[in-house]
């Protein structure tokens, strides 16, 4: 109990220190937004591709309302296939309302039938099969697999995914490298402490260790309140998000989840190694300079 | 409390063999020096101010490497000690810095503290022993006081009682009386003599101030012209009838 109230060897810098916690709470804030981006990409990149998976819309020019019917029959009888459905006049006007706008369409505007097939994702060349059937048929057809567009938005999320985690450890060496400067300066400005205890037989990782505690403590507190912000900022993209009717095309995944709150939970941690390695190598490297 | 004073083998607290230094200037500023200091002797190194005074104390001290030569200390060579050994060697030698070095954001009792807590000791199992000794400096009632709040005087006594506070088998002091009157100089003397003589503490004081050698009667050695000498005048036979038959160096 006497030993809380010694004083600490190293005096607390309030205006170093204060300057150091704002620069670490502000790369922890942006190193913990990064972390959610990355892994919301690749939870959305795995929803849209299980979704997606095995869905088909097979689109016949020629074709009227029964020669879809007719089209969907055949369909129905190729393995892998489990449901398939005639897009009604209503779906087709729904789904080209952005480009005509609300009040229908013309009568005379001649229109594709629609037909979404949902099959097996297992099931192999499932496209091609339904094209060639058609054909075999004499019905004129255009199918449209839609792995094949997934395929292109898991590329980009990969890429969104990837450069978020550059971003993450650009973020987390910048860090490491401002404790480093900040420990040097620390250094310096001890000088008269750190000799003292080295010659009165203080071993370098007693020494270290008290810049290590110092910068340890600073790590977790400006990473907590860079996560809390973080999760401050995540937290008003999603209200906004879904106040807005939540339709928003590219963010299906919009909600924090457990993981997401572990990233949060973990920067403040992840600060406070970063800082205590770099004060320790720092401090370390610097007694090797002294006898 | 534990007291490892010199073992068997270690009849010399303090060796040079052919030491020279030099900063990273030209020149040597210690040339070719042979010291031998025997456990429990007490001496003196006087020299003009800049004649290497603290510059040798510093390779006692193991705060500096010599440029040539050899430090020893307790018998063994420290030219090729790793650091931790050199730690554990340092802490056997307490050090008065000619500035006191004492941390300003520390009270006089964790200046004095603050070697014990380098050695992992608990506060509880100290304080009274710090306390104790502080008194013994005249301090006991400015326990709390912070360095700058304390006179030059003060400080000093301060700085004393952290180099010993540890029992170090060697006491260091450099120009431990230089911001004192001669009245307190000559107590701060009496304190040290009688470090020397109840533990057995190996003591060398760097001093310029001849009136304080003279009051005890001691080896002294001298630098001059980068050698060190032994002063015939104070050493010699007075030193020989104070301290035991084997010293004298
Ligand atoms: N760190 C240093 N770098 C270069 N020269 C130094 C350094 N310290 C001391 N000197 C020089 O070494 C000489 C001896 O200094 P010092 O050992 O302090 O003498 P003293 O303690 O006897 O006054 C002086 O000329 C001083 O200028
Ligand atoms: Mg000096």
């Amino acid at each position: 109990m006497s030993r809380v109230k010694e004083t600490p060897l190293l005096p607390v810098e309030d205006v170093r220190e204060a300057a150091l916690f704002f620069v670490v709470g502000a790369l922890c804030f942006l190193a913990a937004l990064a972390a959610l981006s990355a892994k919301s990409t690749y939870g959305a990149a795995k929803s849209w591709t299980a979704e997606v998976q095995g869905e088909l819309t097979v689109s016949l020019p020629a074709a009227d309302r029964r020669g879809a019917d007719d089209a969907a029959k055949i369909i129905r009888q190729i393995d892998g296939v489990r449901d398939v459905r005639v897009f009604s006049k209503d779906e087709i006007d729904a789904l080209l309302e952005p480009n005509f706008g609300n009040r229908g369409l013309p009568d005379s505007l001649p229109l594709p039938q629609l037909v979404a097939v949902k099959a097996d994702p297992a099931a192999p060349d499932m496209g091609p099969t339904i094209a060639r059937k058609l054909t075999e048929a004499g019905i004129a057809s255009a199918v449209d697999e839609h792995a094949d567009w997934a395929g292109d938005v898991r590329r980009v999320l990969a890429i969104a995914r990837m450069t978020a985690m550059i971003a993450v450890a650009l973020l987390v060496s910048t860090a490491v490298a401002v404790i480093a400067f900040a420990t040097h300066a620390a250094l310096l400005a001890r000088r008269d402490i750190v000799d003292v205890l080295h010659l009165a037989g203080a071993r370098d990782r007693f020494i270290a260790g008290l810049f290590e505690r110092r910068f340890w403590v600073l790590g977790l507190r400006a990473g907590s309140v860079g996560a809390l912000m973080a999760l401050g900022a995540a937290a008003i993209m999603i209200f906004t998000v879904q106040a807005h009717g939540g339709r928003s095309g590219l963010l299906p995944e919009l909600s924090l989840d457990f993981f997401d709150l572990v990233i949060l939970v973990i920067t403040p941690v992840i600060a406070g190694f970063a800082a205590r390695l770099a004060a320790r190598i720092t401090v370390i490297r610097a007694l090797k300079g002294v006898m | 409390m534990t007291h490892p004073r010199h073992d068997l083998f270690e009849d010399v607290a303090v060796r040079l063999d052919s030491v020279s230094l030099r900063y990273d200037t030209s020149e040597d500023i210690l040339s070719d020096i042979d010291l031998v200091l025997k456990p429990g002797s007490f001496s003196f190194l006087t020299g003009a101010s800049g004649a290497g005074k603290t510059s040798l104390l510093k390779l006692l001290y193991l705060a500096l490497k010599p440029s040539r030569g050899e430090v020893s200390l307790f018998g063994r060579p420290t030219s090729n000690l790793t650091r931790d050994q050199l730690s554990a060697l340092r802490r056997r030698v307490g050090v008065v810095f000619q500035e006191f070095r004492l941390l300003e954001h520390l009270s006089a009792y964790e200046n004095v503290a603050l070697p014990l807590r380098v050695l992992g000791r608990r506060e509880s199992d100290y304080r009274a022993d710090v306390e104790e000794l502080l008194a013994w400096v005249g301090l006991g009632q400015r326990l709390h006081a912070k360095p700058p709040t304390l006179s030059g005087g003060e400080q000093q006594r301060v700085a004393i009682a952290r180099a010993v506070v540890t029992q170090p088998d060697i006491l260091i002091a450099d120009e431990p009386t230089g911001n004192v009157d001669p009245e307190m100089g000559t107590r701060l003397m009496r304190l040290f003599l009688e470090l020397n003589k109840r533990r057995q503490t190996t003591v060398i004081i760097a001093t310029h101030d001849l009136g304080l050698v003279r009051q005890v009667e001691a080896p002294v050695y001298r630098l001059t012209n980068r050698l060190l000498v032994q002063d015939v005048e104070f050493g010699g036979q007075a030193a020989r009838r104070r301290t035991d038959p084997g010293l004298g160096g």
